[in-house]
């Protein structure tokens, strides 16, 4: 379900979550996160650029504000994006994969310039022991996730195609 | 001439129409216009009469005492200046329905602002009937996603009827539960509050504009509140439109309870009646939410109102 223009139903909430810069205290980490776009390089930060957690806060559509669950996502996985973009190569966006602790919706998101590179990898290490449970979840919504065969390919999006040269050591 | 009601004393009457500091007040007998006595003026800060009010006027036909009211409709008024304090505003009392109405389409619906007079009603302990109008304005996918909105409101509880001037469209539903009351209608400026006066009782040519063009807004034709009498009985409150609603007097504890469909969940948190449904872990209401049977925007809605009154 769509929220349409005619009959706009959103409401910005001020202060609190949604305050009117949008910066907030992460709920897992207790980092606080700027969402300046200057810093993470996305017009929509929506999880913690340090662990990586989020929270359920949209329903219907990204930035709806909607939803009653506000439990954490905890991030599951990497995936790539179906669609590619023009410029972007054979396969499409690298992407994190969060899951609610609560509900267990499962949202893709985009990773954001300043998020932590050693957490992403160590997601990706994670996502090889997740329970056949989640992982079926998962496939039932469509998301594959990347395993380990795919780490170099994770590791050329994060540090580019020569990311050997950029690793420490 | 609407005077069902009453009257106290001979030189008592209703309030029927409110101009700037004049009243016309109906009695049994004739209209009169009055002022009001200087020992009321000076008793409140705000405006002490309002159209629907029962009176009672002196020789001088000043207004000197307002009798108690059965219920009246009230929002938070203008601050006068920086830093000074709202006061009251009531907008009608005595009135056996509150009709908040809206557009369909232009200007479009405020759906946010339906809650406030839904709140507002409900602490007021006003029946409710939710009026849309310009119904032959949208058709397609708007009109369902109007026709959608309209039976999650009365899947509430709340009465609703969707009428349109143009096409007829449930007039004929609205006169009917019209018939033997006393309603207010309010809402945004441009709604068609007077239009669909006139198209419920043709014979009161009461003057109306179309929205503006380069805005889409109303044009605040109706710039006095007024009691319009029924020939199929009953009387209606047209009054001036509304840009803004702040609800005064419902304090942020009991919001929850003005949401009809929150009601049975009340007590049932973690933290029982100290909850506010927010942040809170194990909030039935929030569960309630999630588990679809209250609507995500009438929950939005009811935060954005604790936050800003």
């Amino acid at each position: 379900m769509k929220t349409p223009f005619v009959t706009q139903r959103i409401y910005t909430r001020p202060g609190k979550i949604n305050n009117a810069s949008g910066d907030f205290v992460c709920c897992c980490c207790g980092a606080f996160v700027s969402v300046h776009v200057a810093l993470s390089g996305v017009g929509n930060r929506n999880h913690c650029p340090y662990c990586l957690s989020s929270r359920h806060l949209d329903q219907f559509e990204p930035g709806d504000r909607l939803s009653a669950c506000k439990a954490r996502m905890k991030p599951v996985g990497l995936t790539f994006k179906r669609i590619a973009k023009k410029y972007s190569g054979h396969q499409g966006e690298l992407m994190l994969v969060h899951l609610c602790e609560d509900c267990r919706k499962v949202s893709i998101n985009r990773i954001a310039a300043d998020d932590v590179v050693e957490m992403i990898l160590s997601v990706l290490e994670t996502s090889t022991g997740l329970d056949p449970d989640t992982r079926a979840l998962l496939a039932q919504d469509g998301v594959m996730l990347l395993d380990a065969v795919q780490a170099d390919l994770v590791r050329q999006c994060l540090f580019g195609i020569n990311f050997a040269a950029a690793l420490p050591g | 001439m609407y005077t069902n009601v009453h009257h106290a004393t001979s030189n008592s009457g209703v309030v029927i129409r409110k101009t700037r500091g004049a009243y016309l007040i109906g009695s049994e007998s004739d209209c009169i216009e009055g002022t009001l006595s200087n020992r009321l003026k000076n008793e409140s800060d705000s405006h002490p009469v309002a159209v629907g009010d029962v009176v009672i006027w002196n020789e001088a036909a000043q207004i000197t005492e307002v009798l108690p009211r059965r219920n009246w409709l009230s929002r938070r008024g203008a601050v006068p200046m920086p830093g000074g304090y709202a006061q009251e505003q009531v907008l009608v009392a005595n009135v056996d329905r509150v009709i908040p109405v809206f557009a369909a389409a232009n200007p479009r619906p405020a759906w946010n602002l339906l809650d406030r007079f839904l709140v507002s009603a409900e602490s007021s302990e006003i029946p409710a009937l939710i009026c849309l109008t310009k119904m032959d304005l949208v058709e397609g996918s708007q009109q369902r996603e109007i026709e959608a909105v309209a039976s999650e409101y009365s899947t509430i509880g709340y009465e609703i009827v969707l009428t349109s001037t143009t096409s007829g469209r449930g007039l004929g539903d609205l006169k009917a539960r019209l018939q033997g009351r006393l309603s207010a209608l309010v809402g945004k400026s441009g709604v068609g509050k007077t239009s669909l006066l006139n198209a419920v009782e043709p014979g009161l040519g009461l003057r109306v504009q179309s929205t503006s063009k380069s805005t889409g807004k109303g044009r605040h034709t109706t710039s006095t509140s007024e009691i319009f009498a029924l020939a199929l009985g009953g009387a209606i409150v047209d009054t001036p439109g509304i840009r803004e609603f702040g609800l005064w007097d419902v304090a942020e504890d009991d919001l929850a309870w003005f949401f009809p469909e929150m009601r049975p969940f009340l007590g049932r948190c973690k933290f029982r009646l100290d909850c506010r449904h927010d942040e809170e872990p194990g909030c039935a209401i929030r569960k309630a939410v999630v588990d679809g049977l209250i609507s995500p925007y009438r929950y939005q809605s009811y935060l954005k109102l604790r936050e800003d009154p």
